[in-house]
């Protein structure tokens, strides 16, 4: 639900120019592959299997491809959404990480809903639009109480130092117009301090003075009734226009101070400015939170692809095995073709000591015995035959039955792994394995039974050609049903060599059946 | 010889600066009333004209008469780049007559105000003197009891130090660091170059204003 919304919150066209939906959909097909691999790593730790090392190489380059891509398409989608902060000093190192986080500090978002849930308190049960006007009304009063203290503490301001200066208020910030009155003030009272400009009086007014001067100059002064000095004083005429700067001054000093005024309510309008400006820095972090849409629209996609990813998986697992299954069909021809060869160009009896020895088998040469004993005597070979039909009807129709109907009800999954298991047989050191490993079985098994009666029989009649081409197509059908067992089919193929080695006629009937 | 800057504050703070003074300099404050005359030579007496001043201290019971010859300033790279002004300046005291001597002698008035403020005599790497004073001026000639301020709204702070010739630099020096600790009230220069009144002033004198309150109590 959340993810929807999410998805509802950010824009259409974003969505798509972006893909948002399918890079998802692969960075989770991708987790679900990696999960499956490494539960298959756990199962060959458990059960001491060996690991099939190529289905493993190529589920690994087929997660590395989609990795890579999964990555040069999120390159593409940060693009749009990450930020780099560029101009990185002391004073905002500390603030970086919560103005680039996508969300709030946990204890942010705890005061964050706890204010909400207090302002809203009460009315949650109204509608928005009343709510809103409540907060309206809310915030009025607070306004009307926030101007109210601001006028208390301009007037108790006033009042204050009115009450202990006894002047005019303080000017906290000087403008242009009282800064420049101050400079023309300072350069004047410097000039009169340092060069008297401004001290001097008009010639006029000195006659006035002598008559009564201070106590401190009654007897400093000289006793002259006539002032030849003042006189040339008269011809000085700059007086009248200093005086008259000097009115001005004074003047604009008054205009000066009724300038301060002003600027106090200046003042006052900075503190607002102030206390505005710490709102943008708090809204910071809130308008970053509209960043926590960007990841949500993703999971929409979850259900609409994954069965794509599926079969795209399955036909990926089949290749392999049917270039498996090819390669194994190979070496089976190539296994039929050397042992026609070796059965048209040697002698029955070279061949057959040939092909014991480099066995080693005891079993097989125990096989040779009743052989040579059937070809000295003629007459009892007959009984034997006779008795060897009779077993051969009494276990053909059971167990060929039994055998058929397995190989049949058998799913082709569990063929391609018996397949795949033929592939060490090639080496002498692995037959010699599978061979030591089935006496036991062979020796009670059914089809090991036929595969002698058909040995001794083959040996026996030679020119009998109606019963060897019967006990041939039994043979065929057991053969068929073998393939179902990897031992049995090992311990027939040892049989079939045997019999093409003894009868080139018979190994060329078997290819065609084969074939 | 002497070094010498000027300074302007407002009238409004200078209640402060006298709390500041008080505690920086650790000695009594004097209060000041000097009638200043401005004598000048004339012509007859010689191709340059020459300027004399008469300070008559009246905060005396019995006034106390200055005479004091003020010179040209030292010049020359090294005096730019001092922050303080070095010149030439002789004083002495005399008696009552001086003036009467110095109307015999050709000397003619050419102004005269008077100072009226307080000022600090202490020792801090040199013999410092800070004067703060309202210039005013008389309508009326030696009409001391009449006399206007120049500027109502602001005085004048001086700071000087007498030196010599071999020891002008360290003075200057202590001048200079002594001025640093008046700076959040008002700033110094050399006479000549102003240099205004500083933002802060205000809240310098609040919170001074402000200490004086908590002495109160």
């Amino acid at each position: 639900m959340e993810g929807e919304g999410g998805g509802e919150g950010l824009n259409q066209a974003v969505q798509q120019q972006l893909n948002l939906k399918q890079v998802k959909t692969r960075a989770i097909s991708l987790f679900k592959a990696i999960s499956r691999i490494l539960e298959d790593f756990e199962a060959y730790g458990r059960t001491n299997s060996t690991p099939k090392w190529q289905d493993i190489l190529g589920q690994y380059s087929m997660v590395n491809l989609e990795l890579f891509n999964i990555v040069d398409d999120i390159k593409k989608v940060s693009k749009a959404f990450v930020v780099h902060p560029k101009n990185v000093n002391a004073e905002n190192a500390t603030i970086l990480p919560v103005m680039l986080s996508s969300k709030l500090l946990p204890e942010m978002e705890t005061d964050d809903t706890a204010k909400r849930d207090q302002l809203l308190l009460g009315m949650q049960n109204l509608p928005i639009g009343m709510q809103m006007e409540k907060l309206k009304a809310r915030l009025d009063l607070i306004s009307a109480a926030c101007e109210g203290a601001e006028k208390v503490l301009a007037d108790t301001r006033k009042a204050y130092c009115f009450g202990t200066r006894q002047g005019p208020a303080i000017a906290p910030t000087l403008d242009k117009g009282q800064a420049a009155k101050i400079q023309e003030q300072e350069n004047l009272l410097r000039s009169a301090v340092n060069a008297g400009d401004g001290l001097r009086i008009p010639g006029d007014q000195r006659h006035i003075t002598p008559a009564q001067p201070p106590l401190h100059l009654a007897d400093a002064l000289p006793v002259i009734v006539n002032d030849p000095t003042a006189q040339p004083q008269l011809s000085s005429n700059t007086m009248p226009a200093q005086n008259s700067l000097l009115q001005t001054s004074s003047a604009s000093q008054l205009l000066g101070r009724s300038a301060a005024s002003p600027s106090g309510a200046t003042s006052t309008t900075s503190f607002d400015n102030t206390t505005a400006s710490p709102i943008p820095y708090a809204n910071s972090p809130r308008s970053s939170t509209n960043m926590m849409n960007t990841p949500s629209p993703q999971p929409q996609t979850t259900q609409q692809q994954p069965q794509v990813q599926q079969q795209q998986r399955q036909k990926l697992m089949q290749l392999p095995k049917q270039q498996q299954q090819h390669h194994q069909i190979l070496a089976q021809q190539q296994q039929f073709r050397q042992s026609a060869m070796q059965g048209l160009g040697q002698l029955h009896g070279q061949h057959q000591m040939q092909f014991s020895q480099p066995l080693g088998h005891q079993q097989f040469q125990g096989r040779q015995l009743p052989s040579g004993h059937v070809q000295h005597g003629i007459g009892q070979s007959q009984l034997n035959q006779g008795n060897q039909m009779t077993r051969l009807s009494q276990f053909s129709g059971p167990a060929n039955s039994a055998l058929f109907s397995a190989a049949q009800t058998t799913p082709n999954t569990q063929m391609i792994p018996n397949i795949s298991g033929t592939l060490p047989s090639q080496s002498l050191l692995q037959r010699t394995q599978f061979g030591l490993s089935g006496n036991n079985p062979q020796r009670s098994h059914p089809s090991q039974m036929l595969s002698d009666q058909m040995f001794n029989m083959g040996g026996g009649n030679p020119g009998g050609m109606m019963p060897i081409q019967q006990q041939q197509q039994h043979g065929s059908q057991a053969f068929g049903s073998m393939a179902s067992n990897a031992q049995n089919l090992q311990s027939g193929l040892v049989t079939l060599q045997n019999t093409q080695q003894n009868h080139p006629n018979f190994s060329q009937q078997r290819q065609q059946n084969l074939q | 010889m002497e070094c010498v800057v000027q300074g302007i504050i407002e009238t409004q703070h200078v209640e402060a600066l006298e709390i500041l003074l008080q505690g920086l300099c650790g000695v009594q404050r004097e209060r000041l009333r000097i009638h200043e005359i401005c004598l000048k030579s004339g012509q007859h007496l010689g191709t340059v004209a020459s300027e004399v001043r008469l300070l008559c201290d009246l905060e005396q019971a019995e006034p106390s008469w200055t005479v004091k010859h003020v010179g040209g300033a030292m010049r020359g790279a090294g005096a730019e780049q001092i922050s303080v002004l070095v010149r030439s300046m002789v004083e002495s005291k005399t008696s009552k007559n001086a003036l009467r001597m110095f109307y015999t002698l050709g000397y003619k008035l050419d102004h005269e105000l008077l100072r009226v403020g307080f000022s600090f005599n202490f020792h801090r790497g040199a013999q410092i003197t800070v004067t703060v004073s309202s210039i005013n001026k008389m309508l009326k000639l030696h009409a001391t009891d009449e006399a206007v301020p120049v500027t109502p709204g602001i005085q004048m702070v001086e700071v000087t130090a007498p030196a010599t010739a071999e020891t002008y630099t360290e003075v200057a020096a202590a001048v200079s660091s002594f001025c640093e600790y008046l700076a959040p009230l008002l700033h110094l220069s050399k006479p000549g170059i102003s240099t205004g009144v500083v933002p802060t002033a205000a809240a310098a004198a609040a919170s001074l204003m402000s200490d004086g309150g908590s002495t109160t109590l």
